[in-house]
């Protein structure tokens, strides 16, 4: 019965994969990326600069859950960050209504199931605080009341370098609050040169997307990867990750519990999105940059950016002569 | 985390063939330069040379690759430390422990010296300037040590060190800078080196024309040429042992010359009389054959491996009393069967070492005897020895005391039985090439030219032998004798070629050893085949004793002896008579006549000693009863009475309370008791311990000493240097192996892994083993895994590379390190097929130069299995 529905859940995830890659070209990774931040119940943060690709990368995957009228389609909201956003323009307000008389809660635009928050640093600290306290809680509280999320709830925020003008960076404890944060880069050249002769079609393609799975379907996939095995070894790989940098003397705010949590969740989730029910020590190099690596506060730039791929490639050596029956 | 290329192969050969064999090479010349002009007497420059080259090339090779400096050294010294210590401790001998500790130590100090000098080429940019400055310096203080300079000493000492230091600067800066990608490399290199030689050969030849004069100058200052060097003649052909016994010494060769002492060293019994006659004929007394003469040391040897060795030498206190050892095969040896005898003698030694043994002729029994009770005091042992000798044989030969008519007929006999040999072409060529050796040269030609002149006259080899004997009697013009003996001639250390020209041309005094060594190349020269025998003269004094023969300590000899085919090896000895001739002192005293016969004689082992009741019980392994030697299979317990007996060692008499359990001895008795026991069956040694006494009476008991030698000397160091210098071999195999080992251990370390990955049969332990053997090969040819995930690996780089299949492989094999569920039959396939032909891939795309050196680099290795540092 497990075969069969972890076959499922396979097939599942190659579908939207492949349905996500008809339009974005060449991003095979990042595209797992953020299936595992979506499968791991999580958030995920994109930073590049403008013009990768990272809002059409959010457009179609909320697309190929959300198709428009199918009934278990999944809501897509975006909102455009700016410098004068304001809390209610996110979570809703009260209003009065002349009719009844009385205050009703205009839900905002929260209230969804993908939210895009495009260019998340350019919004003061104050909105951005309000998006990830609902990104950890999962519920927007007004006054009194508390309103519950939906149970799918997964942001895709995007954001411009930290250098860029007219950026509020996002304080390192907000930042924890994303699971995977990548950076999305260009293409190659061969996959550019492609772009470039097909754009049209590519924003055909984008226009008639297909909705692949429902929103059942989502949060059945995301229960898979909770069972997702992983080897008692592969927990202390991590455990040895997360200790490795509050040794280090480079690092000066080292990986959290919780952030260690988060790494086995992704750690699932991603080998759920490359076809395994199992994790291997490929899972633990590829998410360790993704998920640790903006959780960590560096004593200095030559810190930045060897640490963390020094203290994995100790723990990836150690894994890889391992021998376990 | 990359292994950077810190060496290239090329790089280490150009270093090895450029630097470090013309090191070598220097280091060769200056051993033997260093050699030559301190005189060492035993020169082995090759050997120490060879020390130096081993330690040179394996430290440039070994420090060529990544190896620390100091965590390398220091287990190096400590290696050679224990080394040192076990050599200590193998040989206990103080002499022989010297002999090779020294010997050790040589060999350490030019290995580390070696070896530290390989570092430097590999490492230090300038070292090739110290050293070439060190080399001067030292050149300089040899030259200016010696007496006597010549230009041609002088260019021989500089020009070599000179051409070296420009050369190893020159190329070392050549070969650092070199860069090794450049495709015609090796002719690049030969251009230059071609080029430096002329330019280097130019300047030499411009520089000596240049300054001839001023050589010519310093030699005529330092005023050198033929100066002798006067050294008091200290050396004798005896030798003193630390407990005041002699033995004849050997190390020195021939270059002794003789003891001016006089002391008693062993009387002799010699039953050898001329044909129907009561007149004595002695027979020097041998000790040694000198046979081979050494071109390089310029000295004639003790050579163990000369062809027909007769030489029969046992130890006769390492033979129990009255028991016999026997060899006969030097009687096939000796080749002579024409006019022989067999004759024994009776050694008394007095001074003589108790281990030494001497016999006229060729020995072949030796039989150590006890000494009677009165001469205990002056002859501290004993033997009889039997030896086969020639009838013709006697040591008149110069000394022919005149007028003795039976005499003078035994010598014309004699001669003209020896007549009779005309030639030597049935002997063996290599015998006959062996004894008529003489190198080539200058020197040599002149003596070969002297003997031919004297010799003209005599046809018979017998009338060249008289004819070299009365050069060295004969007058010259003005009436004087033209050879005069004299115990201090000058010139030590003969016979080298220059030495021998002076005492036959020039000087023409001198001792035994010169006449000998002379008559030795005379001869040889005449295709004589001819060797020098070394032992002690005889003299008949006696004139009561007749057979008694007394050997004082300037009676130390050495003659010549001359091979006749069919009459073997004859005495010649042409050292003429001193004109002060010292008469040794007459005999004193009547000599030792052994009355008696032991009639009961055990050798074995105490069990147990008893001092108050004078008690010992031995348990016998040897017996001799009534001249029968018995061997016992089962060893015997004789219960024995001491009270009578003495007890002495090899020093001397010794109390009971000496007598240790678990001694070696041997037991004596003359007692009449054991005279009249009848037997029933003589050969039945069980029935003899019944009937005898109980306890036994015993007269004397001999302590055999089983310890380490300490008095040996030559005879002991020629067998030890062999194993020494197997040690040495075998140490230096050791190290080639190590080396060996640590080049080859990729190698057997990639087969080891191989082998399981073939051989596993467990599914998982396949996959793991195949894992560890592709991943161990990619990582040894240079395609390491980095800081790569095991997939990416596998997929990014050697499935592109290799088109083989290992992504396919690593994801199967991380499934069943990981995960729960066990692998479906695709799966299982894939481990199956896997190794054989990814090896087979890999294999075909790398060529052999590639993985070879590759190979080579354990580092790789190292690295592998290590973990990683940051």
């Amino acid at each position: 019965m497990e075969t069969v529905n972890t076959d499922k859940a396979l097939q599942n995830i190659l579908r939207l994969t492949d349905n996500i890659e008809t339009v974005i070209k060449g991003k095979r990774n990042q595209v797992k990326f953020v299936l595992t931040a979506l499968l791991a119940k999580g958030h995920i943060l994109m930073e590049d600069n403008p013009g990768t690709g990272k809002t059409v990368m959010a457009k179609t995957l909320a697309q190929s859950i959300s198709g428009v009228g199918a009934h278990d389609s999944v809501s897509f909201k975006r909102i455009q960050f700016t410098p004068d956003l304001l809390p209610m323009d996110l979570l809703g307000s009260h209003i009065f209504d002349d009719i009844k008389k009385e205050f009703i809660f205009k839900k905002g635009p929260l209230f969804c199931n993908i939210l895009l928050a495009d260019e998340i640093n350019r919004a003061s600290p104050k909105v951005q605080s309000a998006l990830l306290e609902c990104m950890a809680e999962n519920q927007i509280t007004m006054g009194e009341i508390t309103y519950k999320l939906s149970d799918l709830f997964f942001t895709i925020a995007t954001q411009n370098p930290v250098e860029m003008e007219g950026t509020y960076p996002l304080p390192a404890a907000q930042l924890d609050r994303f699971f995977i944060k990548i950076v999305f880069g260009y293409v190659d050249e061969e996959t550019e040169l492609g772009i470039y002769k097909d754009y049209l079609g590519i924003n055909n393609n984008l226009m008639h997307l297909q909705q692949v799975l429902g929103i059942d379907e989502i949060l059945h996939l995301q229960q898979q990867s909770e069972d997702v095995f992983v080897h008692e070894e592969i927990i202390k790989a991590v455990r040895n990750i997360v200790w490795a940098t509050r040794r280090n003397p480079d690092i000066v705010l080292a990986a959290s519990t919780r952030a260690g949590i988060i790494f086995l969740k992704c750690l699932k989730a991603y080998a759920l999105v490359n076809g395994r029910t199992y994790v291997i020590e490929d899972d633990v190099k590829d998410l360790s940059q993704p998920v640790l690596h903006h959780r960590l506060i560096y004593r200095n730039k030559e810190a930045k950016a060897n640490t963390l791929n020094n203290i994995v490639f100790v723990e990836m050596d150690r894994l890889s002569k391992l021998r376990i029956h | 985390m990359k292994i950077s290329k810190k060496y290239s192969i090329k790089k280490i050969v150009a270093r090895l063939a450029l630097l470090v064999i013309p090191a070598m090479a220097i280091g060769a010349y200056l051993l033997w330069h260093l050699n030559a002009y301190y005189s060492v007497l035993e020169s082995q420059w090759i050997t120490e040379s060879l020390f130096l080259a081993t330690g040179l090339f394996a430290g440039c090779l070994f420090y060529s690759f990544r190896f620390r400096f100091i965590t390398t050294f220091l287990p190096l010294l400590l290696l050679l430390f224990i080394v040192n210590k076990i050599v200590n401790n193998l040989y206990t001998g103080e002499f022989t422990a010297f002999y090779a500790t020294t010997k050790f130590y040589i060999f350490a100090f030019l290995f580390v010296t070696g070896w530290l000098a390989g570092w430097a080429f590999a490492r230090l940019r300038w070292f090739p300037a110290v050293l070439s400055a060190l080399l001067m310096l030292l050149q300089i203080i040899v030259v200016s040590n010696t007496t006597d300079i010549t230009a041609q000493k002088l260019i021989l000492a500089f020009a070599p060190v000179l051409v070296f230091a420009f050369y190893i600067i020159y190329t070392a800066e050549l070969v650092l800078n070199m860069n090794d990608d450049e495709p015609k490399f090796t002719w690049f290199l030969t251009k230059k080196i071609i080029a430096f030689a002329a330019i280097a050969g130019i300047i030499l030849l411009l520089i000596l024309s240049f300054y001839k004069k001023e050589f010519q100058a310093i030699e005529k200052q330092y005023g050198g040429g033929k100066s002798e060097q006067q050294v008091p003649n200290k050396e004798s052909l005896t030798k003193e042992n630390k407990d005041g016994s002699v033995s004849n010494k050997k190390e020195m060769g021939l270059s002794g010359g003789r003891s001016s002492t006089k002391r008693l060293v062993f009387i002799a019994k010699l039953d050898n009389y001329f044909p129907n006659s009561d007149m004595p004929n002695p027979l020097y007394y041998t000790y040694d054959y000198y046979t081979k003469f050494d071109t390089s040391t310029q000295t004639l040897e003790v050579d163990s491996l000369m062809p027909s060795n007769d030489l029969f030498q046992p130890d006769p206190s390492k033979i129990p009393v009255y028991f016999t050892k026997t060899d006969s095969s030097v009687l096939v040896k000796a080749k002579g069967f024409l006019k022989r005898k067999v004759v024994s003698t009776e050694v008394y030694k007095a001074l003589l070492s108790p281990k030494e043994f001497l016999a006229p002729e060729t020995a072949f029994f030796c039989q150590p005897i006890a000494v009677e009770k009165d001469y205990r005091q002056q002859f501290k042992s004993a033997y009889r020895a039997k030896m086969l000798v020639s009838e013709l044989n006697s040591a008149y030969f110069v000394y022919n005391p005149a007028g003795n008519k039976e005499l003078e007929a035994f010598q014309k006999q004699r001669f003209d039985e020896l007549r009779k040999v005309s030639t030597w072409n049935n002997e063996d060529a290599a015998f006959m090439s062996y004894y008529t050796f003489i190198p080539k040269g200058d020197d040599f030609d002149s003596i070969r030219v002297l003997a031919n002149e004297i010799t003209k006259n005599a046809l018979a080899p017998i009338d060249k032998i008289i004819a070299v004997r009365n050069y060295f009697l004969s007058r010259d013009e003005t009436g004087q004798p033209l050879f005069k003996y004299t115990e201090n001639p000058g010139v030590p250390g003969l016979p080298s070629a220059s030495k021998l020209n002076y005492f036959l041309f020039e000087n023409r005094k001198g001792y035994c050893a010169y006449y000998a060594g002379a008559t030795l190349f005379l001869l040889r020269a005449l295709g004589l085949p001819t060797r020098v025998a070394t032992g002690f003269l005889t003299m008949d004094r006696s004139t009561k004793n007749k057979g008694w023969y007394w050997f004082y300590e300037d009676q130390a000899h050495a003659w010549t002896q001359v091979f006749f085919p069919g009459y073997g090896w004859i005495d010649f000895d042409t050292t003429i008579p001193s004109t002060e001739q010292q008469q040794a002192p007459a005999p004193d005293g009547t000599p030792p006549i052994t009355v008696q016969t032991a009639l009961f004689v055990t050798h074995g082992k105490v069990t147990e000693v008893d001092t108050s009741k004078k008690r010992v019980d031995m348990s016998v392994s040897q017996m001799i009863y009534h001249d029968k030697t018995f061997d016992l299979k089962k060893p015997v317990l004789l219960d024995m009475d001491v009270s009578l007996a003495t007890i002495s060692k090899d020093s001397g008499e010794v109390s009971l309370g000496e007598l240790k359990k678990g001694n070696e001895i041997t037991a004596l008795s003359f007692s009449e008791q054991f005279k009249d026991i009848a037997m029933k069956d003589s050969n039945n040694y069980e029935e003899i311990f019944q009937k005898i006494p109980k306890p036994a009476p015993i007269d004397e008991i001999k302590i055999i000493d089983t310890t380490q030698e300490k008095q040996q000397v030559k005879k002991e160091i020629k067998k030890n240097t062999l194993p020494f210098s197997q040690i040495l071999r075998f140490g230096i195999i050791i190290l080639v192996l190590v080396i060996l080992l640590i080049f080859s251990l990729p190698w057997i370390i990639f087969k080891w892994l191989s082998y399981k990955a073939r051989s596993a049969a467990a599914l998982s332990q396949k996959a793991y083993w195949s894992y560890m053997a592709a991943t161990y090969y990619c990582n040894q040819l240079g395609r390491s895994r980095g800081d790569m995930s095991p997939a990416l690996f596998a997929r990014g780089k050697i499935d592109t590379e290799f088109k083989t299949n290992l992504f396919a492989f690593m994801q199967v094999y991380l499934k069943t390190k990981y995960a729960k569920e066990s692998l479906t039959n695709s799966e299982q396939a894939i481990i199956q097929n896997f190794y054989t032909p990814f090896y087979k891939a890999v294999k075909e795309k790398v060529p052999f130069k590639e993985r070879f050196s590759k190979f080579l680099n354990f580092y790789r290795t190292i690295n592998f299995f290590s973990k990683p540092k940051i």
